[in-house]
């Protein structure tokens, strides 16, 4: 895995976990890697890796079942996919509105932009 | 102090097989030249005694175990092998006991053994060319057990020399030797001279024969003494503690 | 684990290598010394391992003189010099007949790892290139499971692909009983791996801190101009990156280089600003 230094390395592999997560690649009570397994996966110091895992547990994204591993909560995927929404509604988006105002782009530009979009791509997946 | 037998034999174990190679094309040099050597003894009386044996056994068996002593120890002056070599989990006096036991048991075993067999092959090959009688070989005998005591007396000064010089350990160590022998024999015959300043010894009187004959017969009980138990722990004392402080 | 009591070190009629060096490495963490290049690394690890003896002050692991060189001493410790030569064995017999000498030594692990590494047990060590050889004393020094593991440059000499697998096989090695020491100058090969920071300059050691401490206080990346009285270390290069104190900022992950740079450049300001600890947290 290539890390950035943007923001701490703990942090992007939560976001791998939840990439896997969002994407299906892990399902809901299904078994992940272990710490160590993680460790080699995306070669970081098993400490770090301890750090992701415990920060996911906090926020009930994934739980320990002892003695058998790490599991996806039942409700994992909605957790993340309200993590995700929280972070682009208050991350994400008043970037967007900043640069918007900064390049004079009307609301309505954006939203014809976005139904195009829309449109193609539910073109696409028919 | 830690002294294990496990561990020693794990080195002696890894010291043979690391040397492998090295020593079967050694063998194989040595045993061509007893062959060759015995092969033409058999020729003249028909027989290959003991005694006609030890001298071509002797030089071969003495020069291969001082390039076996050198050969064991290389491995701590290779600046690029004496890290591993020095890092291995194994206490300077077990080393030493390894080191000493391959060089000088092992090495008299398995040159005794060849020696052996080249010897019987060497009686065949002159009985179907020369046409000489047929008898098993004969190689122990006091000459024998003279030779094999010589070797384990003058052998830790080759572990001593190897353990001393990093580059050409064998010459420096052989010219080590002569000049203490060359140092000995003038002490010898200095003091010989005070103490026996009366006889007038060095006019060229037929006394100064009597003084060698003295030099050789009435001192050299204590030299033999010195020599014979004392040389070689002394030396081995001397690569222990070469072996405690050497730094890569 | 493993004790640096002020130390004292200098070759046979030359300067200072090694001055006042007082250190301690427990288990559980990857170390990662770094320094210039002469600046006593391989020195310190060759002391470590018992291959040098410090003039004066000591080295203990597990509360043995390393300088005494006993074998329950270094059965201790396994160290992969940066150059190094092996003797003319295949892999497996290079295993068997070093192998007894650990007493926690995995034949499993050893040959799980020499595969990983695409080796093979049959192989002749000196016909293999200098990184494989490299891989096979790493594959041993792992599978000794020594508390000590020292490393002495052990990137150099392996390719792009292999340095992704040391990482690795690093990752796997490390567990809670163990302390990793890794001495490098290059910074980036290792940086998701190391937890911990020693760094040598002129004989000295001038840093020596874990990451999550570094992280906590110290924030790295480019410098806006509102905040020029926390920058403690800048690259004089346009829009260069800065070391900041962090104060309330985000936790930013660790730059390495630029810490090393900043701490070359102004030990006492990094200093500080470690010890003044952020009252947010």
């Amino acid at each position: 895995m290539d890390f950035d230094n943007s923001k701490p390395i703990y942090l992007q592999i939560v976001d791998f976990f939840y990439e896997n997560i969002l994407m299906k690649k892990w399902l809901e009570n299904e078994r992940i890697p272990s710490v160590r397994e993680l460790a080699m996966m995306v070669e970081v110091n098993p400490n770090t890796a301890i750090r992701a895992f415990n920060h996911l547990q906090e926020l009930g994204v994934i739980h320990n079942k002892r003695g058998i591993g790490y599991f996806v909560s039942e409700d994992g995927h909605q957790k993340v996919m309200a993590i995700k929404k929280g972070e682009f509604m208050e991350v994400i988006l008043p970037d967007v509105f900043k640069k918007m105002k900064m390049l004079d782009v009307e609301f309505e530009e954006v939203k014809n932009t976005y139904d195009k979009y829309i449109n193609e791509t539910d073109h696409e997946n028919k | 102090m830690e002294f294990n037998i496990k561990r020693i034999g794990n080195a002696i174990l890894k010291d043979v097989t690391i040397l492998k190679n090295t020593g079967i094309t050694a063998l194989a040099v040595a045993s061509g030249i007893l062959f060759i050597g015995l092969f033409f003894m058999t020729r003249g009386d028909d027989y290959l005694s003991a005694d006609e044996f030890m001298g071509i056994f002797g030089l071969c068996f003495v020069v291969l175990g001082m390039f076996f002593s050198f050969a064991v120890l290389r491995e701590s002056h290779n600046a690029k092998s004496n890290h591993l070599y020095f890092a291995l989990p194994i206490s300077p006096l077990e080393r030493l006991t390894s080191i000493w036991l391959t060089t000088t048991l092992i090495h008299t075993l398995i040159f005794t053994l060849m020696a052996l067999l080249v010897g019987q092959l060497a009686i065949f090959a002159g009985g179907i060319i020369f046409g000489s009688g047929f008898h098993w070989v004969s190689l122990f005998s006091d000459g024998y057990v003279k030779l094999i005591k010589g070797y384990f007396i003058i052998q830790p000064i080759f572990l001593c020399g190897a353990m001393t010089f990093s580059k050409n350990g064998i010459g420096k160590t052989l010219l080590t030797l002569l000049l203490i022998f060359i140092g000995i024999l003038f002490y010898g015959l200095l003091l010989f001279s005070v103490l026996n300043h009366g006889y007038g010894v060095y006019p060229g009187d037929l006394i100064a024969d009597e003084a060698f004959g003295k030099a050789s017969t009435d001192f050299s009980g204590v030299g033999s003494w010195f020599f014979t138990l004392l040389f070689g722990p002394v030396m081995l004392l001397a690569t222990y503690f070469k072996l405690v402080e050497k730094e890569v | 684990m493993l004790q640096l009591e002020n130390l004292f070190y200098h070759y046979p009629k030359s300067k200072t290598v090694l001055d006042s060096v007082s250190l301690t490495f427990s288990e559980g963490n990857i170390y990662g010394l770094f320094g210039k290049n002469g600046e006593g690394k391989s020195t310190l690890m060759k002391i470590m391992a018992g291959l040098l003896f410090p003039k004066s002050g000591q080295c203990t692991t597990l509360g043995q003189h390393t300088a005494k060189r006993s074998a329950s001493g270094l059965q201790n410790l396994f160290l992969v010099p940066e150059d190094f030569e092996l003797p003319n064995l295949t892999i497996g017999t290079y295993e068997k007949v070093h192998s007894p000498f650990y007493p926690a030594f995995s034949k499993n692990q050893f040959y799980e790892l020499i595969q990983e590494f695409k080796l093979h047990p049959r192989e002749k060590i000196t016909r293999l290139s200098f990184g494989q050889k490299k891989k096979v004393l790493i594959a041993f020094g792992i599978a000794t499971h020594t508390k000590l593991l020292l490393l002495d440059e052990p990137t150099n000499g392996l390719d792009i692909p292999s340095k992704s697998q040391f990482r690795k096989i690093m990752a796997s090695a490390v567990d809670q009983g163990r302390s990793i020491i890794i001495s490098t100058h290059q910074v980036r090969d290792l940086h998701s791996l190391i937890n911990h920071v020693v760094i040598l300059d002129n004989c000295k050691v001038v840093f020596d801190h874990s990451l999550s401490k570094v992280s906590e206080n110290l924030w790295f990346g480019r410098a806006s101009d509102m905040a020029k009285e926390a920058i403690l270390y800048t690259e004089t290069s346009f829009g260069g990156k800065a070391v900041m104190r962090r104060s309330d900022r985000p936790e930013t992950e660790v730059d390495l280089e630029l810490l090393f740079n900043a701490v070359l450049n102004n030990p006492k300001g990094i200093q500080l600003a470690l010890e003044q600890t952020y009252h947010g947290v």
